[in-house]
Order: C-alpha cells, then structure tokens, then sequence
C-alpha cells in the first residue's frame, strides 16, 4: 500500500476518533502537549487501524519502544503514523 | 465468553469448571490440550507469540469476552541465594512476563467492547514476604503493581483490572509445604482459617459480576492480611 492511501486511512481514522471533520494536516502531532489526541483516544485510533489491517489482509503491530518517543515515534505526525502503516503493509 | 488462562489444572480448572457451571462460555488458555469438558486453546503465556495468536483466536470467536482470567502460574519454594538462575527466569517468565502478555495483548478485545474485566492472580506471600518465596513473591508483587496501574490505563474504556491474592489454597503449588508452614501462613490472615478453591470462585463470580463495576485496581487478599 502507498503511504497515500495509508494517509486516508488513518486520516479516517483520527476524524472517527475525535469524532468530527475537524482539519487533519500532514504534520499534525499525535503524541505530546500539541495533540489533539488523548490516550485514549490514540488507543482508538491504533484500535481502528489494527481493524483496517486486518480487512487489508495484514497485522498492524502498534507496540514499539519508541511509541512516546518524541524524535522517533510513529505517533510524531500524521505523515510518520501513515509511512508506519504503509510499511507494515508491505511484510 | 470468558477466558482463563492455566485452564486444566487446579486452580484455573476449578474456576472454569464453576463458570461453566453458571452457563458461561469458557476458553482455557494451557500449555497442554488435554481431554477438557470445554475448549481448550494451546497457549504458553510465556511465549509473547503463543498469547498473540490466542488472542487472534479468540477474537476470531467474535463474541463478547466479559473477563480474562490470568490463573496460569507457577511456584518454587527455595531462598534467593539457593534457586539456580533457569528457575529465576521461569519464574519470572510464566508469573509476570505471562501476566503482562497476557493483558496487554488481550486488551484491544475488551477495549473494543468497551466492557469486561481482567483478574490476575498473586499470593499472600506478598504482604507477609514469606521467607523461602522470594523470586515467587517478587514475581507476584511485580503482578500486583502492574494491575492497579494497568487498571489506570484501562478505566476510560470501561474495562476494569482486579487482583486476587490468596493465602495457602489447596492446590499442586503447596506441595513441598509442611503443615506447620500452612498453619504459620494462616495464623497471619486476620481470618484464621483454611480457605478453599470454592471461596476463590465465589470471588471470581463477584468481581465479574457488573454489579462490581466500582471496583478495580483492588488487590483482594483472601482471608485477609
């Protein structure tokens, strides 16, 4: 999958979670005091995309030790979550 | 559905038995599929893998899970400086480690939901740190830690996370205990009694009963201590 439709993805995905239209840019961080995103609700959007995966046909593993890492967390930006997702796709 | 790890012996076997009994739907989790009178899915709880494809599995079921059960543990009774270090690491390995995989790969199933429980099990040894049980009882207190504070991480999804601690049950863990030890272990509980696998149950049934819904990163001592 290119990082394109993995973007859509969890763009859908942040949108259902924070429960609006609300403007998702491709820098938007996800983890950190600038997100919009809680803890619970980043679980949710990790739970979505765990869902969309799995209709894709692969396992999106969103365990990592870096998880809350500022510099290289996939949760730094919604552009790292999609590069992330793309990725795993591809194993 | 409920699932109960270190489901065909003592212990676990007891509580499935009594589930089953109350009409639950109930999934063991053994290292060993042997001839159950439920399903029985082989997982090592030690084995980060195993638990991550039970999990699949069970979320495959596709039905509610209303509590996960983390009975599978296992006990050596020996003093720190003569248990050799594979004991240490098995030890550590299926009490904590199998604990941990265990809730934190299941999770996403409650999380979902938004409902059910995780129960994990530790040991009287931990408030009276008997002597001969330390890597034991430092296993268990590291369960302990982690359940009230996983239960932290769980609350806003509605999924609550107890722990139950009981003292010197009837069960293959005592072997190698005197009589005189067991006694000892009970004169420490402010109830000053034996108690049964049956009062284990009857604790299963009340923390997953909805009606417990305010209680979560509790440590139930059994007896007391």
């Amino acid at each position: 999958m290119d990082t394109e439709k993995a973007k859509e993805i969890v763009v859908k995905a942040i949108k259902t979670a924070l429960g609006g239209e609300k403007e998702i840019s491709n820098d938007m961080p996800l983890i950190g005091s600038e997100s919009s995103l809680d803890s619970m609700k980043l679980v949710e959007v990790c739970l979505s995309l765990e869902d969309a995966a799995e209709e894709i046909g692969f396992d999106f593993d969103w365990t990592s030790e870096t998880a809350m890492s500022k510099s290289r967390s996939m949760f730094r930006s919604v552009q790292d979550l999609a590069a992330e997702f793309s990725k795993q796709s591809a194993i | 559905m409920i699932v109960v790890t270190g489901a065909t012996r003592g212990l676990g076997k007891s509580i499935c038995q009594r589930l089953i009994d109350k009409g639950e739907r109930v999934v063991g989790l053994s290292r060993s599929i042997e001839n159950l009178p439920f399903e029985v899915l082989k997982c090592d709880v030690s084995n980060y893998s195993s638990v991550k494809q039970a999990a699949r599995d069970v979320k495959k079921m596709k039905e509610k899970v209303d509590a996960i059960i983390n009975v599978a543990g296992i006990a050596s009774m020996n003093m720190a400086v003569t248990t050799d270090e594979n004991t240490v690491r098995k030890l550590i390995n299926t009490n904590l480690l199998g604990v941990i995989f265990c809730c934190q790969l299941f999770a996403p199933i409650l999380l979902r939901q938004k409902h059910g429980c995780f129960i994990n099990f530790s040991t009287i040894a931990v408030p009276l740190a008997l002597k001969g049980e330390s890597v034991y009882a430092a296993s268990k207190a590291g369960v302990e830690t982690f359940s009230r504070t996983f239960a932290r991480e769980m609350a806003d999804f509605n999924v609550r996370v107890n722990c139950i601690a009981p003292g010197p049950i009837q069960t293959d863990l005592l072997r190698g205990i005197s009589e005189a030890q067991i006694n000892t272990i009970i004169s420490n509980q402010i109830i000053q009694k034996q108690f049964q696998k049956t009062d284990v149950c009857d604790l299963i049934e009340l923390l997953i009963d909805t009606r417990s819904s305010s209680l979560t990163g509790q440590i139930f001592n059994i007896g007391g201590v």
